[in-house]
This record gives structure tokens, C-alpha cells and sequence, in this order.
């Protein structure tokens, strides 16, 4: 073999061998061109990672602080709780105080309610004492006087049921000198001492009936009218009003005053009445 | 503040005196009539704030003052209260059927009164 036929196959052997090693080159090119792309991947990878962590720490310390704000909150409202508590245990303690006080005022309140009806009451019942005594002396007129012990009986007492006596001492008998609402057939003249009626007035105090229930024909009352210790005379009453129940407190003053007003107050009108007969 | 104005109408001055007894010590302005007849003039001439009013009467009973106070045009929303001895249910409703406001029985029971005044006065007055 020539040497030029070396050189050519030297030449060969050399380009076969540098192609091989080009393509060797090309490969490992090929390969590194791979990894450098899967490392570029990784990369963007990692960095997106490390913005999620970022994000996450960032989360993380938002949330830590809001936790710490909440403590705060928690740890305040835990202070205004049990401040709230406190007031609450004050609150309920003048809330009992003011209880037990409004209490003794509401007592104190109906005891004053009840002097007060007490109180009206008993202006009341004065009123009509004063009333009656006032009305029975406002006139020497016989007439006038009887009118006006009726209409006390009827509107004061509260019956419709009277009859005015008087005591005739010669003849010794209570005579009829007036009524209202009685059938003059049921009013006798009376003896002094005879029958129940008679027998009554001798004492001298008032009968009064207090069980009566408004039964017709039966006394309610027995008012004797005296002047000093004798009787002049004697109001009777009879029947109470429908709605009249029975007799009060005051219905018994009222006999009382009667039984001397009223009999004074005849007195003094039949004196007048027998001065004026005289004069004229 | 104007005293409130009360007619009292009944024939019994003793009425009459215990009804001024039971509102004297209210802010009360009283005028007193003895008849229905009177009763029905004053009400024309004085236009009470309130009437009491007894039922028999004479010249005029109770209820027929009541049916003509209630007829006049200046006097007819005036409260009436009738004053009466008689309280049971014919009475009374012959009371309302002649325009009266409500009723009270004799003999007067002085709280049940004023509490009935100071409602229809609505004053509040001796309270």
C-alpha cells in the first residue's frame, strides 16, 4: 500500500472517527440541551414554589396576627365580662334593695290608702251628722221640721218607711203626727208601756233591728225622741231601701242625734206654733 | 285653672246641702236648682260641665228634666248623673232610656260619688 493510499485511508479513518465523535458530541449536545431544559423547568418550578411559600408565610403571618388581635379581644371582653359581672352582682344587689323598698313603700301606700278611705268615711259620716242636726234647726215650723226628719230617714238612712209619734202627756199615748210610704192602717196610737213599741221607748235608747232583711211590716228602727230623761214622742222606721242592705255605723249616730235634735226641734216648733196661736 | 261647673238639681235641701258637703273641697263651681224645671233653665243658663240630677220632683220629675236637657242642642252632651233611691233595674233603665249618663242611690255614698265626678270632670281633683 502506497503512501498515499495510507494517508487517504488515514484520512478515512480519521473523518469516520471525528464523525463519530462529532455524533458523540451531538448526542452529549442533545442530552445536555435535555437536562438543561428539564433544569430550566425545575427552576420555574422552584420559583413558583417559592411564591407559594412566600404567599403561604404571608398567610401565616396575617393569621398570627390576627390571632394575637383576638387574644387581645378575647383577653378585653374577658375584662368586660367579668367587670359586667360585678356591675351585674351591684345591680342585683340595689335591684333587691330597691324591691324590699318598694315593697315597704307599697305597704306604707295601702296603709295610707286605707286611713285615707278611713278618713273620707268619716268625713262622711260627719257630713250627714252635721247635715241632719243643721236641717233639723233650720226651721221652727212644724211642718218643715217633720219634712225634714223624713227626708233624713229616707235620704240620709235610706228607708221610705217612716212614721213620726208624739207623746200626749194627758192622754198618756203616742200619736201619729206624720209618715211617709206606710199605710196610716198599720199606724196605731199607742199606749206608753203597752205592747212591744210602748214597752221600748220607757228606756229611753234606741231600738235598732240590725237583722231585718227589709221585711215589710217589721221595725228597723225605734227611735225615741227625748229631751232630757222624758220622751216626747218616737220615730219609727220601717222597711230599708231595696238596695240598702242593713244599717251602718253612721245609720246608728243618726238615731242617736235624731232622738235628741229632732225632738228639740218639735219642741221648739210646736212652742212656736202655740205662740203664734196665742199672739194672734 | 277654671273651676269645673256642677248643677245640682233635687228638691231636698238636705240633698243638696249633703252634695255640696261631699264636692266642697273640689275645684268645683256648684249651682243648685230645686225642681226639674229649674233644673232644665239653669242647664240652658249656666252650661254645667256636670248634672246631678234627683228622679222625683215636683214641677218636673228627674227623668223627663233629663230627656229635655238631652233635646237641647247647647245642653245636650252635658253628662247626667241621676241621683235616686230607687236602684233597681226597671228604674234605672228608665234612666238611661232618658239619656242619663249613670246613676247613684240614696242615701249618697260620698267616695262612690266623688270617684264618679272626678271621672266624668276626668280632674283628678282630691286625689
Amino acid at each position: 500500500m502506497s503512501t498515499e493510499e495510507k494517508n487517504r485511508a488515514y484520512i478515512t479513518v480519521v473523518r469516520e472517527e471525528l464523525q463519530q465523535y462529532t455524533q458523540g458530541l451531538l448526542r452529549e449536545n442533545e442530552k445536555l440541551r435535555a437536562m438543561a431544559t428539564t433544569l430550566e423547568s425545575d427552576k420555574r418550578r422552584l420559583e413558583l414554589e417559592i411564591i407559594e411559600a412566600r404567599v403561604v408565610l404571608q398567610q401565616k403571618e396575617e393569621l398570627r396576627r390576627a390571632a394575637e388581635t383576638f387574644e387581645a379581644a378575647r383577653m378585653e371582653t374577658l375584662m368586660q365580662l367579668e367587670k359586667a359581672r360585678h356591675d351585674c352582682g351591684v345591680a342585683t344587689m340595689e335591684l333587691e334593695r330597691l324591691r324590699a323598698r318598694f315593697d315597704d313603700v307599697e305597704q306604707e301606700n295601702e296603709k295610707y290608702a286605707a286611713q285615707y278611705h278611713q278618713i273620707e268615711l268619716h268625713s262622711s259620716n260627719l257630713s250627714n251628722l252635721y247635715v241632719a242636726s243643721y236641717q233639723l234647726h233650720a226651721s221652727v215650723e212644724r211642718d218643715a221640721v217633720l219634712s225634714t226628719i223624713q227626708e233624713i230617714v229616707v235620704n240620709l238612712i235610706g228607708s221610705e218607711e217612716v212614721a213620726i209619734f208624739e207623746f200626749h202627756e194627758e192622754a198618756g199615748e203616742f200619736r201619729l203626727a206624720s209618715s211617709f210610704g206606710v199605710e196610716k192602717s198599720r199606724l196605731k196610737n199607742f199606749k206608753a208601756g203597752s205592747g212591744p213599741i210602748g214597752s221600748r221607748l220607757l228606756s229611753g235608747e234606741v231600738f235598732v233591728n240590725d237583722h231585718v232583711a227589709g221585711g215589710e211590716d217589721k221595725l228597723t228602727a225605734c227611735v225615741p225622741l227625748r229631751i232630757g230623761d222624758r220622751v216626747t214622742g218616737a220615730i219609727l222606721v220601717f222597711r230599708l231601701l231595696e238596695h240598702k242592705q242593713s244599717l251602718q255605723p253612721v245609720d246608728h249616730e243618726l238615731f242617736e242625734l235624731l232622738g235628741i235634735h229632732a225632738s228639740t226641734a218639735l219642741y221648739c216648733a210646736n212652742l212656736h206654733e202655740a205662740t203664734a196661736l196665742a199672739v194672734h | 285653672m277654671s273651676r269645673k261647673k256642677i248643677l245640682l238639681v233635687d228638691d231636698s235641701s238636705t240633698i243638696l246641702m249633703m252634695e255640696k258637703f261631699i264636692l266642697r273641697n273640689g275645684p268645683y263651681e256648684l249651682v243648685t236648682a230645686m225642681n226639674g224645671e229649674e233644673g232644665v233653665r239653669k242647664a240652658a243658663e249656666h252650661l254645667p260641665d256636670l248634672i246631678l240630677l234627683d228622679v222625683i220632683m215636683p214641677k218636673m220629675g228627674g227623668f223627663e228634666a233629663c230627656r229635655l236637657i238631652r233635646n237641647a242642642e247647647e245642653t245636650k252632651s252635658i253628662p247626667i248623673i241621676m241621683v235616686t233611691t230607687r236602684g233597681e233595674a226597671a228604674n234605672v233603665e228608665a234612666g238611661w232610656a232618658n239619656g242619663c249618663t249613670d246613676y247613684v242611690t240614696k242615701p249618697i255614698n260620698s267616695i262612690e260619688l266623688l270617684a264618679k265626678v272626678r271621672n266624668f270632670l276626668d280632674d283628678g281633683a282630691c286625689q
